[in-house]
């Protein structure tokens, strides 16, 4: 996937030079975190769950509640514009926050916690990891 | 001032010189400890991801944001914010919303 994905516009908005292979990766991505939101046994429903304070048994319920709606809101917002040609800065921040979600909750999922076994991880896995984290890298300079 | 009977009245003063008792003078109060923002490091996220998130979400400038985000890196976890509890709580909770781990802790 060489060239730029993503380029910032002089209107400020953010032109999405994805293929159909990275809108597919993108897509999927939104998707799983949609789902992980809503479903307790998703893999990745653990890392959307992390413990706000760690010395409370359970965290403030409306905190959690927060956290729940913003990021299922963001995910849907970012499955709804995955085939867009431009998206604003509020939208590239909604696919920035979502994609680094799908990121870290991969490398949790897979018990990926140090760069050792980052690196011993499978091609697959790797290989996921390192588009998403191209996404992010080219996302994160348009912002 | 002696009245008709001969009795001296007891007047009470309308004002008091002697204030000692209306301010405590015990180490009574009260001092809220802070609570701390702490973003922990993990070995996937993109360093600049870390910098337009905490610029985002805090405001800080570029070259505090970069400072934060090689604390995390280096350190495996830096504080990124202390202050009130209902604060930290939701800047904790937007930093989670952005796919950063982080919790909250109070002040030892």
């Amino acid at each position: 996937m060489a060239g730029k994905l993503f380029v910032r516009r002089r209107d400020g908005r953010i032109e999405v030079r994805l293929n159909e292979f990275g809108r597919s990766v993108a897509r999927e991505a939104f998707r799983n975190v949609v789902a992980a939101e809503h479903d307790p046994t998703h893999e990745w429903h653990v890392s959307l769950t992390s413990p706000i304070d760690p010395s409370l048994d359970s965290d403030n319920p409306i905190s959690m509640l927060t956290r729940q709606n913003e990021t299922a809101t963001n995910a849907e917002l970012a499955a709804l514009t995955i085939d867009e040609d431009f998206l604003t800065q509020n939208e590239a921040w909604i696919w920035l926050t979502t994609l680094q979600i799908a990121l870290r909750s991969t490398a949790q999922a897979k018990g990926l916690l140090s760069d050792e076994q980052l690196a011993a991880s499978e091609p697959e896995v790797l290989d996921y990891i390192r588009t998403l984290q191209q996404f992010l890298f080219q996302l994160a300079d348009c912002l | 001032m002696v009245c008709d009977t001969g009795v001296v009245a007891s007047v009470k003063p309308l004002r008091t010189t002697e204030t000692e008792s209306d301010v405590s003078t015990s180490d009574s109060v009260r001092t809220e400890k802070s609570w701390r923002v702490v973003v922990w490091n993990d070995p996937v996220t993109p360093m600049a991801v870390v910098v337009v998130i905490f610029r985002k979400i805090f405001g800080y400038s570029n070259n505090k944001c970069t400072q934060l985000m090689l604390a995390v890196h280096h350190e495996g976890r830096a504080l990124v914010w202390s202050g009130a509890r209902d604060r930290a709580e939701s800047y904790c909770v937007k930093l989670q919303v952005a796919g950063l781990q982080s919790t909250i802790e109070q002040d030892q």
